[in-house]
Order: C-alpha cells, then structure tokens, then sequence
C-alpha cells in the first residue's frame, strides 16, 4: 500500500530474506561503478583528478561529470561514454539476486510483473504547475501522491481543483507541514476544516466516531497523514534520482488574516474539492 | 505471548499498533516510547523481545536507535515501521543496522502480523 523498491517488495512477500537482499545489495556495489570510478577503470582519468573535482565540489553546486569536463580532465564524448558504459554494466537488484542464487530468471520475470502491478497505482499523472521551476516534475508528483493517498488512506472522494499561486496562506481550523530538505526544498501544509480532520481521524484510527477523542489525538491524525505522504514522495523521488529528507511533521496556526509567503519563497495552492462539499488545500512553499 | 515495545512519535500510529499488537492473541504490548532515547530506556526497563520503530523521530531518530541497540542488545529483533520504507537508501540503512524487516507506511494490519510472525 505503500510507494516501494523492489528489494523490498521482495522481502515483503516473503521471496528473498533481508540477508540475501543485502547479499546483493553487496554485489551491486562492488560492479556499478560511480562515474568517476568507471572513468578511471577506463584510463581516461586518474584518481587524483577525482579528488581535485571533488575538492571544486565544495564551492561549486555541479554535477561530479559536467565539473570533470568543465576542469578539462574530460571530453564531453568521454563523459558522454563514461556515462554509456555505466548504463550499459548496470545490474539491476533482481539480477544480483538470480547470480547469488536467492530468485531464479523465471521467478524474478514473475516478481517483476507483480511488482509493476502493485505500484501502477503510484504512477504520476500530468499536474499543470503555473510557474516554471527546477523540480516542478518533484512538485507535480507531491500533488499527485497527495490526491492518491487522500483516495486509498482516508477514503474520500474528491475533484482535484486547478493549481494557482497565492500570495499568503489562509487561516483554516488546521494546517500540519513537514519539511523537505535535500536535493529539491519545500515546505508541505496541509490545511483542513474541523470536520475534515474528523474525517481524517476515522480513517487513521479505522474508528467509526472519534467524537470522545482529545484534540491531541485528532491533530496527531493529521500529522501522521501527511507524514505518511511526504515518506512516500521522498520515496518515489528517491526513484527518480533526487534527494529528499523530511522532517518529523508540525502544527501551524495562521492568524485570522492568514499568513503572509515568507520571503524568497513561491506558494503553490492545490485545491482538493471533496464530494461532501467541504475542501482541504494543499500548499506547497518552494525556495525561489 | 511474545513482548514488544511500540516506538512512535505519533500518538495515533502507536494506538494503531498496540491495538493490532494486543488483538492478535500472539503478542502483547509492553509499552510506547516516543522517541528513540526512550526505547532504549524502555527497551531496559520492559525487556521486550521485539521492538516496532518509527524511523522519523524528533531528539533521538529510530536509526541511531537502532545503532544503538544493536551493540547494548543483541536479543531483541527491531523491525522499522516509517513512511521512508520506501527510500531504498534508508532501507538498505536499516537492514545493515540489524533490523529485522521494514514495515511501509501506510501499514495493513495483517501485513505487520505476518511480519512479526516471521521474526
């Protein structure tokens, strides 16, 4: 139920152990090789040409190949092969597993197929984002886990609204956030009325009424909510090659005139329109 | 019936757990820390034989937890359960740590039985 990698599906359903996994895992490491590593095994470069790019690094926000180009210690055909070669040699943690003997070819086509299957249900779809911005395939797949989840965790229906910038964020009865830091920053709110963090509350706690529950309880929900869907945006981001830490989730509370974009940031509205008339906001604060 | 220690700083995933811990007849819960200087603490005081462990904890988190239960201890079977499953370094993190499995957020109770059946 939750965004995945393959390793762990495959202990999951009980087909490989955690020591196997790890067994492979060992594998992979010693044959992919990072860049530089296989730029040097090819003779292009020498291990000390590393350590001087490295050293740039540190006062230059570039990838480890465009800064070994950038420095002259590569061609941009030989980074262009270095990176072939890479992709070429790569092996994948189901093979790892079939040359360690844990899964068979057969029984790994098969796990794959199931796998695929059990995450389809996480796959993005297009969110129109009205500004233009680094990460927006990040942000548009934040929007999209978030409609996801509010469909298969908390069990309502809804109409995603169109995505617009505002300029100050809006008092409501509840926002939670969490922060993402990392290759791609932001901060996550979600805002909700009264009755939606009761809503919110049933699903988590599977109770019918939370009416007796305390106030800590019910702002707990939602916090774990949203945990919940940042855990997996920072998962399925990990996915596509980027970094993202969070955070343990907050409460804010915006004044009654609601809260000015702290500055420097963009604030990203996505209205969720659920069928009971009622709406919660999803707004994301990204560094400009 | 086996012991185990719930680790969460979430009060509504900790009730989540107890109830799926104390409803399934195999084990009992022995008690919630919030944060991970307190499992090791409780880990101590309630010596359970399995802990359930958020990874994502303010003060002391789950993998340096973890760490450290790892060397005071090595009876008890740690098994994470977070919203970072999913995040293939820190899963990988946690099995190298010594935990015994990764539970994804969101969870399925019997999907976390089985688990714990398995240890």
């Amino acid at each position: 139920m939750a965004v995945k990698f393959f390793g762990q599906f495959l202990i999951e359903q009980g087909v490989v152990t955690s020591e196997a996994l790890l067994n492979a895992i060992d594998l992979q490491d010693k044959n992919n090789l990072k860049l530089g590593e296989m730029a040097v095994t090819m003779g292009l470069i020498t291990a000390a040409d590393i350590q001087r790019a490295h050293n740039a690094q540190m006062s230059k926000d570039m990838k480890l190949g465009d800064l070994l180009v950038e420095m002259g210690f590569l061609t941009l055909v030989q980074l262009n092969d270095v990176i072939t070669r890479q992709k070429n040699t790569h092996l994948y943690i189901g093979e790892a597993l079939v040359q360690i003997g844990a899964l068979t070819s057969d029984n790994l086509q098969k796990q794959l197929d199931a796998f695929k299957a059990d995450q389809s249900q996480y796959v993005s779809d297009v969110i129109e984002l009205p500004i233009a911005s680094a990460n927006g395939k990040i942000w548009e797949m934040t929007a999209d886990l978030t409609y996801k989840m509010v469909t298969r965790v908390l069990n309502l229906r809804f109409r995603p609204g169109k995505c617009i910038i505002v300029t100050s964020i809006p008092h409501n009865f509840m926002l939670a956030a969490m922060d993402f830091a990392g290759d791609a920053e932001a901060r996550f709110l979600l805002s909700v009325s009264e009755r939606l963090q009761k809503s919110i509350a049933k699903a988590i706690l599977n109770e019918e009424s939370v009416d007796n529950e305390p106030a800590e309880i019910l702002e707990d929900t939602v916090m774990e909510f949203i945990n919940v869907v940042c855990g997996n945006v920072a998962a399925k981001a990990s996915q596509m090659g980027i970094i993202m830490n969070i955070n343990p989730p907050v409460t804010v509370h915006p004044p009654l005139g609601g809260m000015p974009v702290p500055e420097g940031h963009k604030a990203l509205s996505f209205p969720i329109h659920i069928e009971d008339g009622d709406t919660m906001e999803l707004i994301l604060l990204i560094k400009d | 019936m086996k012991r185990v220690l719930v680790v969460d700083d979430s009060l509504s995933v900790a009730r989540q757990l107890e109830k799926i811990i104390s409803e399934s007849g195999d084990f009992t819960c022995v008690g919630h820390a919030k944060n991970g200087a307190e499992a090791i603490k409780m880990n101590h005081t309630e010596n359970p034989e399995i802990i359930c462990m958020d990874m994502n904890m303010p003060g002391m988190d789950g993998l340096t937890a973890l760490r450290t239960l790892s060397v005071m201890d090595k009876e008890v079977k740690v098994v994470m359960v977070t919203s970072l499953g999913g995040v293939g370094d820190k899963f990988t993190e946690a099995l190298k740590l010594g935990a015994k499995n990764v539970i994804s957020k969101p969870f399925e109770a019997d999907n976390v039985l089985r688990i714990l059946r398995e240890l």
